[in-house]
């Protein structure tokens, strides 16, 4: 059986390095999807909201909300999505404010560990299972991931609850969301990284850690950031020494070679990464700006879109 | 170096310990190692020592492998880049579970104590696991090294957390853990009648204990129980240690370099973590802002166009049919690169009045630092 593409799956986690823009292509992936129909609900951890404000809206905090028609973003953060596995596991709210509005038994339940990595990825896992009306309250959840070691221990904790977990409720969750994590059919993983050394390594790694401890399907590989190969070799050759002209061409000059060794060592990481990685690549385009915002996000889904045509 | 870029080495002089804090995705692990490097080559004998599990900067120092204790960089490794070093540079990478192993081998009463932590279940996930923890082991690997070695300079890399503020706040999270004293409240009861293994039934509080193991099952809670009965006594021994840590940091041999990209991301961070820093009364050494896209055509002359291009580019050498397509790609170069530019300087402001500490702007290196050679360049440019 082929695995489904992409945005047909039902979880997609976007994961990668700090700082290569996980969050502008799951703010493009969830822009594609919302436009073909799906009801998408972008989930991020941290505390740091970044895809609201990128697709221009406000950000929504620990509620869902509607940031474009069909999207919907929210705020995953330990202490509400303890409450809410709270009144789903003691089915009532008022046993619920009894027990956890006791001191004591917060302090306790803060003191078990990977507890909050649980209900974090429990929550998000509980969206992909939501049925409302007879069909999935979302027909897509996207998981903007924290950076590489976070990531990894948040998606590792329900294995690694049902080696350290006798049977019990917790270990019966941990089933569940173990069974949706690396079930190929539903689940999907994209790594992204940027054509740079340093990177690029990281996303090797990361991406061995994937097969190797979390077991979790890999779906793609999002090259971003790369840059257009503008000057031939040649060019560039020639460019070098008019650096030290004057202006205007000296300056010019040493943008150019600025920009063509850029290119060329990006051409060179992008081949590296991958003949390392057997994951089908997409190459997403540097924009010519130092802000990201919704058009950044619009031209990143764009360059999503052609991709997934030529593959298709 | 260029004057105008400013400096943050002048600062860092004379310390011992130099930790580099920032968002992900700075540079901040190259940063860290370009500061070791630069002792090392003025004749100290400097550690780098990284808590990052993509284990950069092994690569960028021509290392294979790191390990939880210090290996020294190669001296054909210095050789092979060209670059003379007078002094020696080491480094390591922080293997948390071993760090956690140690601590607890060293506050243990005795050997049978020791390894009954060591095998409780409770134990090795919160090791691995447990938020903060690696950001509490940096902390008191840190200690451990500044007080038990004689480094002339240690730089630590801090790990690439959500919140760069952790490291901070860990050791009293996980002190909370260890040293709980609600939740041994609770277990009180079941630890008093000696027992390792604990019945719900004999709790304090039976109720509340019932509708916990309904979280988490019962063994987890026998777990527990035992974990906390086995770190009775030596809680007293981690506070200890823990502010002991944290009185090294205030101290006035040891630098916090506060690494930023121009991005609105990485500086809304390091203002944040900079303000937090003064609340704890840590003075922040030096800035460094790192990858920025220089400023090529600096003045308010207007950018050339393809016209103004072509012509000194004939007038170098370049063929006339080709001079004018060559021209208007210049010209677009250079017109985006001066846009970028811009936009960094106005994020970098909004940074610099924030922060007045000693800076430095380091430019965008035209390739990455993947080795020595690289790493000193950098250091140049610190």
């Amino acid at each position: 059986m082929n695995p489904p593409s992409l945005l047909d799956r039902r979880l997609v986690v976007v994961t990668g390095k700090g700082g290569v823009g996980k969050s502008t292509v799951s703010a493009a992936l969830a822009l594609l999807a919302s436009r073909a129909g799906k009801r998408v609900l972008v989930c991020e951890v941290g505390g740091q909201e970044r895809v609201a404000p990128l697709l221009g809206a406000p950000r929504s905090g620990a509620t869902t909300r509607e940031a474009r028609p069909g999207l919907f973003t929210v705020s995953v953060v330990p202490g509400a999505a303890m409450r809410e596995y709270g009144v789903m596991v003691l089915r009532f709210r008022a046993v619920y404010d009894l027990v956890f509005e006791n001191r004591l038994m917060r302090y306790f339940l803060g003191a078990v560990p990977g507890l909050a990595e649980l209900v974090t990825i429990g929550k998000i896992l509980h969206e992909v299972k939501m049925v409302e009306d007879g069909r999935p309250r979302w027909d897509l959840v996207i998981l903007d991931a924290p950076a590489t070691g976070h990531a990894v221990q948040l998606l590792r904790v329900p294995a690694a609850l049902m080696d350290t977990v006798p049977a019990g409720p917790l270990r019966h969750d941990a089933e569940w969301m173990r069974a949706i994590l690396e079930d190929p059919g539903r689940t999907g993983l994209v790594l992204v990284t940027l054509p740079e050394e340093m990177p690029v390594n990281e996303a090797i790694e990361l991406d061995a850690q994937v097969r190797d401890l979390l077991a979790i399907p890999r779906a793609a590989l999002f090259v971003n950031a790369m840059p257009e190969a503008r000057f031939t070799l040649e060019e560039h050759r020639l460019l070098e020494p008019l650096e030290v002209d004057g202006e205007p061409l000296g300056p010019a000059a040493r943008a150019a070679t600025l920009q063509a060794a850029r290119a060329e060592s990006a051409a060179r990481e992008l081949a590296r990464v991958r003949s390392a990685i057997d994951l089908p690549a997409t190459v997403l385009p540097l924009l010519a700006r130092a802000e990201w915002g919704p058009e950044a996000v619009d031209r990143i889904a764009a360059a999503l879109a052609t991709a997934a045509g030529e593959a298709a | 170096m260029r004057p105008d870029q400013g400096s943050v080495l002048p600062a860092l002089e004379g310390r011992r310990v130099a930790v580099c804090v920032g968002a992900g995705g700075v540079g901040k692990t190259t940063v860290a190692a370009a500061l070791a490097l630069h002792r090392a080559r003025l004749g100290g004998k400097a550690l780098v020592c990284t808590i990052d599990p993509a284990r950069r900067l092994a690569n960028a120092l021509g290392l294979r492998s790191l390990g939880n204790v210090e290996s020294r960089v190669p001296e054909e490794t210095f050789a092979e880049a060209g670059v003379r070093a007078r002094g020696q540079l080491f480094a390591m990478m922080l293997d948390v579970k071993r760090t956690w192993d140690d601590l607890v081998a060293r506050h243990a009463p005795d050997p049978a104590r020791r390894d009954r932590i060591l095998g409780n279940r409770l134990y090795r996930q919160m090791s691995s696991v447990l938020a903060g923890s690696q950001e509490y082991m940096a902390m008191e690997k840190l200690y451990e090294l500044a007080t038990d070695r004689d480094y002339d300079l240690i730089v630590l890399d801090t790990p690439p957390t959500a919140h760069a503020l952790d490291f901070l706040e860990a050791p009293d999270r996980v002190l909370d853990f260890v040293g709980n004293d609600a939740a041994r409240r609770v277990l009180a009861p079941a630890l008093g009648v000696g027992r390792l293994g604990l019945r719900l039934a004999q709790m304090g509080g039976g109720y509340l204990a019932k509708v916990l193991a309904r979280f988490t099952g019962e063994g987890v809670l026998e777990d527990l129980g035992e974990f906390l009965h086995n770190f009775q006594g030596m809680y007293e021994g981690f506070k200890e240690r823990a502010a002991a840590v944290r009185a090294l940091l205030a101290r006035p041999e040891v630098g916090f370099v506060l690494v930023a990209s121009p991005s609105h991301v990485s500086i809304d961070e390091a203002v944040a973590l900079h303000g937090r820093l003064r609340e704890e009364a840590i003075p922040v050494a030096g800035l460094v802002a790192n990858r920025v896209t220089p400023d090529l055509w600096p003045g308010r002359a207007p950018l050339p166009d393809t016209g103004a291009l072509a012509g000194p580019l004939v007038a170098s050498g370049v063929r006339v049919a080709a001079a004018e397509d060559l021209a208007g790609r210049l010209a677009r170069t250079l017109a985006e690169n001066q846009a970028i530019a811009a936009a960094e300087r106005a994020a970098l402001d909004r940074l610099f009045e924030a922060i007045s500490s000693p800076r430095v702007v380091v430019p965008r290196l035209e390739s990455d630092v993947h080795d020595l050679a690289g790493l000193a360049r950098l250091a140049e440019r610190l």
